[in-house]
């Protein structure tokens, strides 16, 4: 085993070509892992708190759509919305916000259920109670249920930005340059190293992951010891 | 009536696609010359180790289009699967990476001129391979969405056909003993072999099984762009700049010397 | 490129890219959730021998990507195993069993499987343990009050109510196995993602042959939907029967 490999390319594996060319590397891994898992909270809630409020053929629409990005392997979700988007609607998205989207939307998708699974989880005497002091539904859903539910949501969110990380390793196969990309590129230049090299990406990956599951078991247990 | 035609010219734009469009209009509005090239494939186009930026034979090609047009260059770094659909998309402007001219191709972009030629061979590890035939029994790698993936199965259709994302994962695969052989346009070959620290251990045997020629992919249908890109091709063989690329990359003083056999405007 | 419909040559390539998704997910299923299960139990374990190395692997296969895992076993570790091994590997041979022949599976299926397998069981196992954890831990102590040894406690009062709780999430995991198989066509197994690339280059039908192959995932993924429903409307499943 070489590891010089690494320390010659250390600057590439981290930060791509930047500052004389775009972001790239583990650095652009982190900023897409942070905008889709910023993205896909937030569409999570909306979509998990319309899975709660809505009724009848919408929430049966809103259950297909979720349904089917559940369904999809992200590759092709990546590959649908690069190149056939364009074509079908003519509407462009550059690479790195293709990423973005494709990701949020199945993370979103993840994370719906989740939210409505923890707003469920809530007994339903809190609906009544809040009802009873005169709130309307909205009004109960954002003073008395999450409150409550979200505290205990938030590992499922830092679950989903686990995944999320992991899953932005799938931007190669549009070439955008985010670490797996890179390495494959110092791999196929270099040629007789791709052990040391993807040894040493996994393990990148591994600080970047494990440090968000130690936060999010942090978070479980503490809200446990508490109550 | 001034909607109505609003409406029939919104429908022919999106039907048709090409109504509006003038691709040289927008690239020379936008100032930016956007063109896939390989980023794993030297000496056409890799990225180098010390400007961290892709670089190669292709990517002079673009520069020089770039340079003409008066724009600047954008590279989108591609494998060999995603050419067609990223020119089909509008992605990209033009295609620079050792992309081969095919009558089933033309249906889909315009092609240039052509700038290259080459012939599909094979690398092996060294005295493996005593006669082509032997092939039909081996495993054979190949990249995706290349030519050479459907001539080695009209060749050799007893191959066992794996095929790799980019050509150095199917050398990898070659090194590691899970394929016997792969085939690609044999400069490429050469020049992925010059690369590698062990080449004694590997050979590429005389003997070729397609001629093609390598063109610059453009959109469909965009005739202004297609005639400048060959106006310019024209212009680098007349000054003698071409030659100047060639020798840059596969001269006699590179790590892959190379016999100029085509020079652009000839009858193939 | 759209209207027309691929030529029958070309669906045979999507559905043989099909059946070997299908047979890789139903293999990495079949062994992940027994692997996921002894991982559960050595990481429940007492003793520290066996519930820290469970722990690293768990930490290991699931905070790393599968594409990296994929590379790493198909082109880093295949680079440090004796070649002598890898020929062996690679050398087409078959089994014969009575009626039945079966084909000895391609070296990208083997590193394919053994990939997406290790990278399964370790969040099999972890649907296992929260199965597990959601028994009480008075049940035990009754179990065992009750006269039972520790391992009948665990057979006859634990499993049966850790798996109906585990089997939802389970469900879940096979469809990520199911998912998850597409990248397998990042180290050249011609599965079903890999088919429609194929077929896309061979036609430039991109719509046609992306669809249909997402068609396809989609529907099997629904398959194993309705599977679970069935399953938990079961007599089996209400009555609590193991």
């Amino acid at each position: 085993m070489d590891f010089s490999v690494i320390s010659d390319n250390f600057s590439y594996f981290m930060l791509g070509a930047w500052p004389n060319g775009p972001l790239g590397g583990a650095a652009l891994t982190l900023l897409l892992s942070l905008l889709s898992g910023i993205i896909s909270a937030l569409l999570g809630l909306v979509l998990g708190i319309a899975l709660v409020m809505i009724r009848g053929k919408m929430r049966w629409l809103l259950l297909g759509v979720l349904g089917f990005l559940r369904a999809i392997p992200v590759v092709m979700l990546i590959f649908w919305s690069y190149f056939l988007l364009p074509i079908l609607f003519k509407v462009d998205v550059p690479a790195l916000a293709t990423v973005v989207c494709a990701l949020s939307l199945i993370g979103g998708a993840y994370l719906a259920h989740s939210v409505y699974a923890g707003i469920s989880s809530l007994p339903a005497g809190q609906w009544a109670a809040g009802t009873a002091l005169g709130l309307g539904k909205w009004q109960v859903l954002r003073l008395i249920i999450l409150p409550q539910a979200l505290p205990m949501m938030l590992p499922s969110f830092l679950n989903q930005w686990i995944s999320l990380i992991k899953d932005t390793s799938l931007a190669y196969v549009i070439g955008v340059g985010e670490l797996s990309f890179v390495a494959t590129q110092i791999s196929n230049r270099v040629m007789v190293h791709p052990t040391e090299i993807f040894l040493f990406v996994a393990l990148v990956y591994f600080v970047f992951c494990s440090s968000l599951d130690l936060i999010a078991n942090r978070w479980v247990r503490k809200p446990a010891q508490t109550r | 009536m001034k909607k109505f035609t609003a409406l029939t010219a919104l429908t022919l734009a999106v039907l048709s696609g090409l109504a509006h469009a003038d691709r040289l209009d927008d690239i020379k509005k936008s100032g930016v010359l956007r063109v896939a090239s390989f980023d794993s494939n030297p000496p056409f186009g890799f990225v180098d180790a010390k400007s961290k930026q892709i670089e190669g034979l292709d990517v002079d090609y673009a520069k020089a289009i770039a340079d003409k047009l008066g724009v600047k260059l954008q590279l989108q770094p591609t494998n060999p699967a995603n050419r067609v659909p990223l020119l089909v998309a509008n992605k990209v402007d033009l295609v620079l990476a050792n992309f081969t001219i095919t009558p089933e191709r033309a249906e889909q972009v315009n092609f240039s001129i052509p700038y290259f030629a080459s012939g599909q061979q094979f690398i092996v590890k060294k005295g493996t391979l005593t006669s082509p035939d032997e092939l039909n029994k081996w495993r054979v790698g190949v990249d995706k969405g290349t030519v050479n993936e459907g001539v080695l199965r009209e060749k050799f259709p007893g191959a066992k056909v794996v095929a790799y994302d980019d050509t150095p994962f199917a050398f990898t695969a070659l090194r590691n003993g899970n394929v016997q052989a792969i085939t690609q346009d044999g400069p490429k070959l050469i020049g992925l072999l010059a690369n590698v620290p062990d080449k004694d251990k590997y050979e590429v045997p005389p003997f070729t099984i397609s001629n093609d020629l390598i063109g610059v992919g453009i959109p469909k249908g965009e005739a202004r762009l297609t005639e400048v890109v060959n106006q310019t091709l024209t212009d680098l063989e007349a000054q003698g700049k071409a030659q100047g690329i060639y020798d840059a990359w596969f001269g006699p003083t590179t790590k892959t010397p190379l016999t100029r056999l085509y020079k652009i405007g000839d009858k193939s | 490129m759209f209207g027309e419909l691929l030529a029958p040559q070309y669906l045979h390539w999507l559905l043989d890219g099909f059946v070997l998704t299908l047979i890789l997910s139903l293999l990495t299923c079949l062994v992940a959730t027994g692997l996921g299960f002894l991982l559960c139990l050595a990481r429940l374990s007492p003793l520290r021998v066996w519930s820290w190395p469970a722990r690293a692997y768990l930490a290991l296969f699931r905070n790393t990507p599968l594409l990296v895992q994929l590379f790493f076993w198909y082109f880093g570790v295949t680079a440090m195993l004796p070649e002598g091994l890898v020929m062996w590997l690679n050398q087409p041979r078959s089994l014969s069993l009575g009626l039945f022949e079966i084909e000895w599976p391609s070296f990208e299926f083997l590193a394919g499987f053994w990939g997406l397998m290790l990278y399964t069981a370790a969040f099999i196992c972890e649907e296992f343990r929260a199965g597990v954890s959601s028994v009480r831990v008075e049940q035990r102590a009754a179990g065992l009050a009750l006269g039972l040894r520790p391992a009948q406690v665990w057979r006859y009062i634990v499993f049966p109510q850790a798996l109906r709780t585990a089997l939802g999430p389970l469900l879940g995991q096979y469809m990520n196995a199911l998912k998850n198989s597409s990248l397998t066509m990042a180290i050249g197994l011609a599965e079903l993602s890999y088919a429609s690339r194929q077929v896309e280059t061979e036609t430039f039908k991109t719509f046609q042959a992306f669809g249909f192959a997402t068609l396809l995932y989609v529907a099997s993924i629904a398959l194993i939907e309705v599977l679970g429903q069935l399953i938990a409307r079961s007599k089996w499943y209400r009555q609590g029967v193991v």
